[in-house]
């Protein structure tokens, strides 16, 4: 496996590409994808907290803005617990996209906003299994934002939460019951 | 207890990690996203269309309660830094007195709404920007920079996160966005109204602490995170503004500083990525 | 129904109120203007303390209670002029120089590791005395002929007890060690001797031994 970091030294944050190197090589033992090359490419200047994964080419692209790897206490020092949990969110819908039943999935540009929330909720599900710091109620109000705040979404929030397995029409058609229910 | 407190000094518990007005200037970033194509622009307005709607509404809902403490503070400290009937009118410190009871509600609910939306005390830096406005030394200017410039932006702050929770459809935050509001517009009238009491014949400390207020709006306006395009994350929201007792002609100026910040913002960003991308 | 033109008495048989009271229209006047003087400055100690406390709960109970406070000034400013003194602020003077004494230790307090004695100095000395002084008031003062001072007193007394409750409940959070029982004891003992010294908050009389 190969992981690249783009760029190597940064002018904007105080990151390290080779503990970035490092964290990434970890999470990907931790989840499987060893087999898999992965290219990370960091915006640095950029503050916003916005992660993406283009599985259409070799190596799988990972795009951060620098927000997304950042210790959200201390501007621009770079955070081991958020680089962790950004690169293991990029990585796992990697794995699901190359061999966990969601090749079927549009690329990230094209899945509606219910559609990410519910794919993202399903995979932080699984980082809290693998006892990563994942806070659950800041998922559930991402799920609300796209499903609606009620009773009956909470529940198919929860569903989604326990699920052991999931596809990617399995999970299109609970977000769509979801959003019915709100609508 | 000494009078005048610098920002440096406020009281906080080990969750929270204080940064000054000058750490975020140095920080080259943006929040900012630019549309290389050039017919288009970029909408940056805090939307639940945004994708990152969640994450961007939740440090922006840090950011208001760490405000509101330190309005809570300034509120406070306006009621012991002035002597009674010497430097402020007893009614003013009366005002201030209120102000600080609300304030304290806001920080009651901006804590509810943050556990609500899955942030945590202490998640995110506190810019201490928002009491460095409330530190000077003449009433008047404390109340153009607090009630008039920061109390002002707080109405545009909870005028975009109410509209957030109405298209959500997340009745807590609308609800809870709707009653601060009402204070907010009560506490810039508060400060309009004394501005004008105070400095009714001594128009020089008026042009002064107008200039102040300017000074803090412009602070405020940096990076363009606030402006009537929707590139900016935060409205101006005019029909509040003007409920509180701005004119329109005041609302201009800061639509326009916000615009031009925005710019300067634009192309400081096109400049480092050209910059970035060569070195690359 | 009893007929509507049916002479009835002015009293009815459960209003038990009395003419009598023990304090004239002047030192009616005196005692308010040494209570607004005594809320003005705990209001603006409460206010000036609120951004020296780091504990988040202490910090809002303040703002809540600087306002409680102001709210008190602002009815006894109220109140002076309807008790003939036109000029609010002749008679908005501490009792004597006891009590700019006790003030100024009170507020002395200002680090962040001193909130027990910021506590302390509001809950345990000032808030009782405050409430000791208006009880006796309330209780002494004539039924009929100053009804508004009993009016706001009622009002009063309920934020006092509410917030004597707030901060013996906060103090009883913060004080872990024998350490900080000490330190709590011996502040308001320092405290209270000044109070003494004081006879209360509208000096000696404050309630009713001389």
């Amino acid at each position: 496996m190969a992981i690249t970091v783009s760029p190597e030294t940064f002018d904007f944050v105080s990151f390290d590409a080779a503990y970035i190197a490092r964290i990434a090589q970890h999470v990907a033992e931790q989840l499987g994808v060893s087999d898999i090359d992965f290219a990370i490419e960091i915006d640095e200047t950029s503050a916003l907290n916005r992660i993406g994964t283009d599985t259409s080419g070799t190596p799988v692209q990972i795009t951060v803005h620098s927000g997304a790897f950042e210790d959200k206490r201390r501007p621009r020092q770079q955070s081991e617990v958020d680089t962790t949990l950004s690169i293991a969110r990029c990585m796992l819908r990697a794995r699901d996209r190359v061999r966990g039943g969601f090749a079927d999935a549009p690329a990230e540009k094209d899945l509606t906003l219910p559609q990410a929330a519910a794919w993202d909720t399903w995979i932080i599900a699984r980082l809290a299994r693998l006892d990563m710091p994942v806070n659950k109620q800041a998922w559930q109000y991402n799920w609300r934002n796209r499903h609606g705040f009620n009773d009956r979404a909470d529940a198919a929030f929860e569903r989604m939460w326990q699920a052991e397995s999931m596809d990617w029409s399995q999970l299109c058609a609970a977000s769509d019951a979801a959003r019915s229910i709100s609508a | 207890m000494r009078k005048f407190m610098p920002a440096s000094e406020l009281a906080r518990d080990e969750r929270f990690s204080q940064i000054t007005q000058r750490d975020r200037m140095a920080d080259g970033r943006s929040t900012v996203v630019l549309n290389n194509d050039q017919n288009r622009r970029s909408n940056n307005r805090l939307t639940p269309q945004r994708g990152d709607a969640s994450e961007a509404a939740r440090a922006l809902m840090h950011g208001i309660f760490v405000g509101e403490i330190q309005a809570l503070e300034g509120a406070g400290r306006t009621c012991w830094d002035f002597t009674t009937g010497e430097e402020a009118p007893f009614a003013l410190k009366l005002d201030m007195a209120r102000q600080a009871w609300d304030e304290a509600r806001h920080v009651e609910i901006s804590c509810k709404l943050s556990d609500w939306m899955g942030a945590e005390i202490g998640q995110y830096a506190e810019n201490t920007v928002l009491f460095e406005a409330a530190c000077s030394d003449d009433p008047v200017l404390r109340l153009a920079g607090v009630n008039r410039a920061l109390e002002g932006l707080a109405i545009d702050v909870f005028t975009t996160m109410k509209e957030f929770g109405e298209i959500a459809g997340d009745p807590y935050l609308e609800f809870c966005e709707d009653w601060m509001l009402a204070d907010e517009v009560t506490h810039v009238k508060m400060g309009s109204d004394w501005l004008r009491k105070v400095t009714e014949n001594d128009p020089e400390r008026r042009k002064k602490a107008l200039e102040f207020q300017n000074i803090v709006d412009k602070m405020f306006s940096y990076g363009g995170s606030r402006s009537e395009s929707d590139e900016s994350s935060l409205m101006i929201a005019r029909r509040f503004r003007e409920l509180a007792g701005f004119t329109d002609t005041e609302v201009d100026y800061i639509a326009e500083v916000s615009m031009q910040a925005l710019n300067e913002r634009k192309a400081q960003i096109a400049e480092r990525q050209a910059a970035v991308a060569s070195k690359n | 129904m009893a007929q509507a033109s049916k002479a009835r008495a002015p009293f009815a048989p459960w209003d038990r109120r009395e003419i009598a009271g023990a304090f004239s229209v002047e030192e009616t006047a005196r005692r308010a203007g040494h209570y607004k003087w005594t809320e003005m400055k705990l209001f603006e100690a409460l206010g000036g303390w609120i951004a020296t406390v780091p504990e988040l709960d202490v910090k809002m109970r303040l703002g809540t209670h600087c306002y409680k406070h102001a709210w008190h000034a602002e009815l006894w400013h109220k109140r002076l002029p309807e008790l003939r003194e036109m000029n609010p602020d002749r008679l908005t003077v501490p009792a004597n120089d006891a009590m700019v004494r006790f003030i100024d230790a009170m507020t002395e307090p200002e680090a962040p590791e001193q909130t027990i004695e910021k506590l302390v100095g509001v809950y345990r000395v000032l808030i009782p005395h405050f409430i000791s002084a208006y009880t006796y008031h309330m209780n002494n003062t004539s039924e009929i002929t100053d009804m508004p001072t009993i009016r706001s007193i009622k009002f009063i007394l309920q934020d006092e007890f509410d917030d004597w409750r707030d901060g013996e409940m906060l103090l009883q959070s913060l004080i872990d060690t024998p350490e900080e029982a000490d330190r709590a004891a011996a502040h308001q003992a320092r405290l209270e001797k000044i109070m003494v010294e004081a006879g209360g908050i509208t000096g000696p009389g404050s309630i009713g031994f001389q």
